[in-house]
C-alpha cells in the first residue's frame, strides 16, 4: 500500500491527522434497483472468459474438430458415400460435443461460485440473483455457440476442399478427351457438385442441434440450483438427456404402462431435435419444422430456466 | 439514520433430516452508527459471519428484521452503498487485478474514464500496481486480501462489511490494513469489522459488540469499556530516582496506593516493525 507504507513502522495516525482526498471519480447510483440486461451480460461475458481461459472446453472443442478434419481421410468411398460419410459425421460430432459441453460446462457454474466463494462479493454488489442466474446460463450458452461455430467452420473447409477435388477430378476428365455426348453430362454434374456439397439442411440441422444442447444446458442449470455435487450435476442432466431421446422408441413399446408414459412426458423428446437422418435420406426439411422445433425448445428452456430462478432466488448462500 | 439496524434478528440452520436445526444468531438487536468503526467480537462460530450474510442477503433470517441505511436488506438497493470483503476472499484465479477491478465495478454501473481512473486510485492505494496485470492465481493471500478491499472500495460505498480482514496476513500487512480503515473513518465511511483479533479492534473500532453463541453479551465504546476508571497511569521519561520516591510518598500522602512502578513495554508488533524498518535491504519486497 503506497501511500501505508510511508507511516510503516511509525505511530499510527489518528484519522484526523490523515489527509485523505475523496476519489476522483464518485458514481452517481440509482437508489432503486431494477433488472438491468447489462449487468447479466457481464456476468456473461466473466462466465465466458473464465471457460476460455479454464482451457477444459478446449479440450471437447479440439477432440471435436479432430474428429470433423479427420472424416475427409476416408477416402475408398465413391463421392457421394464420401459426402454422406462426411455429414453424418460432422453433425453426430457437433451433437456429441454440444452436449457434452452443455452438461460439463453448465454443471460447474453455480456450485464452483458457491465453493470457491466467488458469489458473495458479486451477490454483496447492487446485483439481482436473476441476473447472476441468466448471465451465467447466457455465458454458457455463449461457449456452446462459439464452440458449435468453430466446428460448422471446420465442418464448412472439409466440405469445400472436398468438393474443390471432386471438381478437379471431374476437370481432369473433361480436358482427357471425352465423347461430346458425355461432356454435357460431365458439365451437368460439375454444377451440382455444389448443390450437393453445402446443403441448406445442414444450417437447419445445426440451428436444431444449437437448440438441442441449449436445453440440455437448462435442464443441467436446474439441477446445479439445488445439487452442488458436480458428479450428480453430471450425471442426471445426462440421464434425462438419454432418456429423451429415447422417448419416441420408448412410446412405441410401452404406450400402455401410463406411468411410465406420464413420467417420460416430462423429459423433453430430444429425438425432435435430430435431422441428420432426413439429411442422410436426402429429405428436405421445411423450415416451419425448424420453426416447430426451435418453439418446442425455447418454451421449455424458458421454463426450466424460470424454475430455476424460483429455486436459486430462495437459495442459502 | 443508522448505517445497520437489525431487530431480533435470528438464523437458525437447518442441520438436515432429524437432525434439528442449530441456532446460529439468537435475537440480535445492533445498531451501527454513520461513521464509525464498529468491530463485531466473538470466538469462531458465535455468528458474526452470520450475521454479515444476513445483512447482505445472502441468506434468509428465520426471525426479524435488518435494515442499511434505513431499507430493507431483502432489497437489492440495500446492498447500493455496501462494500463487502469476505473472510479469505477468493475472486477469479484467471482474471488479473485490472479485470478483476474492471468487472466488479461494471457491475456497480460504472465505466469508461471514471472506472479507469478509480482502478488506478486503488490499485495505488493498496499497493498492487507492480500486479495489476498478473492473473490472481499468482496472487498471495496478503495480495488477494487487498485487491478484496480494492473491490469493496471500488463504488465507494458508505458502509464497509469487513469479515476477517487480516486473517492470514502477516503483520504488515495487518498494520496496512489497520492505517486503511482508520483512513475509511476519515473519510465518512462506516465500517463493520468481525474479527476475533482483540488488539487490532482495540486499535481501530470506536464501538465494539461481543457475539457468543449467537447472543450479543457486550457492547459499548471502546474507550470506556478497557478503561479503568479506578486506576490511573502516568507515563514520565528520565524522572531521577529520588524525584520517583518523592512522588511514590505525595501518592500515598494523598491516601492513594501505588500499584505497580515499571518501564512500559512495547508492542511485539512495534519491535517487529521497528527490526524490519531498520533492516532496508527487505523494504518494499513484501507483497
Amino acid at each position: 500500500m503506497t501511500e501505508l507504507a510511508n507511516h510503516r513502522g511509525e505511530t499510527t495516525p489518528s484519522p484526523t491527522e490523515v489527509q485523505t482526498p475523496r476519489p476522483a471519480f464518485a458514481p452517481v447510483l440509482k437508489e432503486r434497483v431494477g433488472f438491468s440486461v447489462s449487468r447479466v451480460w457481464i456476468i456473461a461475458g466473466n462466465t465466458l472468459t473464465e471457460a476460455v481461459r479454464q482451457k477444459v472446453f478446449n479440450f471437447f472443442l479440439i477432440i471435436g474438430l479432430i474428429f470433423i478434419a479427420s472424416a475427409s481421410f476416408f477416402a475408398q468411398f465413391t463421392f457421394g458415400e464420401q459426402l454422406k460419410f462426411i455429414k453424418d459425421t460432422c453433425l453426430g460430432v457437433i451433437s456429441v460435443i454440444s452436449t457434452l459441453i452443455a452438461i460439463v460446462g453448465t454443471a460447474q457454474l453455480l456450485p464452483s461460485e458457491v465453493e470457491n466463494r466467488t458469489i458473495y462479493t458479486i451477490l454483496a454488489k447492487p446485483v439481482r440473483r436473476i441476473e447472476f442466474l441468466l448471465g451465467k446460463f447466457l455465458g454458457s450458452l455463449s461457449l456452446l455457440t462459439i464452440s458449435i461455430a468453430a466446428m460448422c467452420l471446420l465442418f464448412g473447409a472439409v466440405l469445400f476442399i472436398k468438393e474443390q477435388g471432386m471438381i478437379r477430378e471431374l476437370r481432369q476428365e473433361f480436358t482427357q478427351g471425352m465423347p461430346a455426348s458425355d461432356m454435357a453430362d460431365l458439365n451437368q454434374q460439375i454444377r451440382q457438385v455444389p448443390q450437393e456439397t453445402f446443403d441448406v439442411n445442414l444450417v437447419k440441422a445445426v440451428l436444431a442441434e444449437l437448440m438441442k444442447a441449449t436445453l440440455v444446458a437448462a435442464i443441467t442449470l436446474l439441477i446445479s440450483t439445488f445439487s452442488t455435487s458436480l458428479v450428480f450435476n453430471v450425471a442426471v442432466p445426462f440421464m434425462i438427456f438419454v432418456a429423451g431421446m429415447l422417448r419416441g422408441a420408448a412410446a412405441e413399446v410401452w404406450a400402455d404402462r401410463r406411468i411410465l408414459m406420464a413420467l417420460l412426458a416430462v423429459v423433453p423428446d430430444f429425438g425432435f431435435f435430430s435431422l441428420a437422418d432426413e439429411i442422410n435420406m436426402g429429405n428436405v426439411v421445411p423450415w416451419s419444422h425448424v420453426g416447430q422445433i426451435l418453439v418446442y425448445g425455447v418454451a421449455r428452456t424458458v421454463v426450466i430456466v424460470f424454475a430455476a430462478h424460483l429455486i436459486f432466488s430462495r437459495r442459502e448462500i | 439514520m443508522d448505517a445497520i439496524r437489525t431487530e431480533d434478528l435470528t438464523k437458525k440452520y437447518e442441520l438436515g433430516w432429524h437432525k434439528g436445526r442449530l441456532l446460529a444468531l439468537d435475537k440480535l438487536n445492533l445498531r451501527v452508527h454513520e461513521g464509525e468503526v464498529y468491530g463485531l467480537l466473538g470466538p469462531n462460530g458465535s455468528g458474526k459471519s452470520t450475521t454479515l450474510k444476513l445483512i447482505l442477503d445472502l441468506i434468509l433470517p428465520t426471525e426479524g428484521s435488518a435494515w442499511v441505511f434505513d431499507v430493507p436488506c431483502r432489497k437489492v438497493s440495500s446492498r447500493l452503498h455496501v462494500g463487502f470483503l469476505p473472510e479469505n476472499p477468493y475472486f477469479y484465479r484467471y482474471l488479473t487485478g485490472t479485470e478483476t477491478l474492471e468487472f466488479f465495478g461494471k457491475l456497480c454501473g460504472m465505466g469508461g474514464v471514471g472506472l479507469r481512473r478509480r482502478i488506478e486510485e486503488l490499485l495505488e492505494l493498496v499497493g498492487l500496481q507492480h500486479a495489476r496485470n498478473r492473473r490472481l492465481g499468482g496472487y498471495s493471500k496478503g495480495m488477494l486480501q487487498r485487491i478484496g478491499l480494492a473491490q469493496a472500495l471500488i463504488h465507494d460505498p458508505k458502509l464497509l462489511l469487513l469479515d476477517e480482514p487480516t486473517a492470514g496476513v502477516d503483520p504488515i500487512g495487518s498494520k496496512d490494513i489497520r492505517d486503511l480503515i482508520l483512513r475509511l473513518k476519515g473519510m465518512g465511511k462506516t465500517v463493520l469489522l468481525s474479527s476475533h483479533l482483540l488488539a487490532q479492534v482495540q486499535d481501530v473500532c470506536d464501538r465494539i459488540g461481543v457475539l457468543n453463541l449467537g447472543q450479543l453479551i457486550m457492547e459499548g465504546d471502546v474507550k470506556t469499556l478497557i478503561s479503568d476508571q479506578r486506576r490511573l497511569s502516568i507515563t514520565v521519561q528520565d524522572l531521577p530516582e529520588a524525584a520517583r520516591t518523592r512522588v511514590e510518598e505525595a501518592v500515598r500522602a494523598a491516601g492513594a496506593t501505588v500499584i505497580s512502578v515499571d518501564h512500559p513495554q512495547t508492542s511485539l508488533e512495534s519491535l517487529f516493525l521497528d527490526a524490519l524498518k531498520r533492516d532496508q535491504r527487505g523494504a518494499g519486497q513484501h507483497d
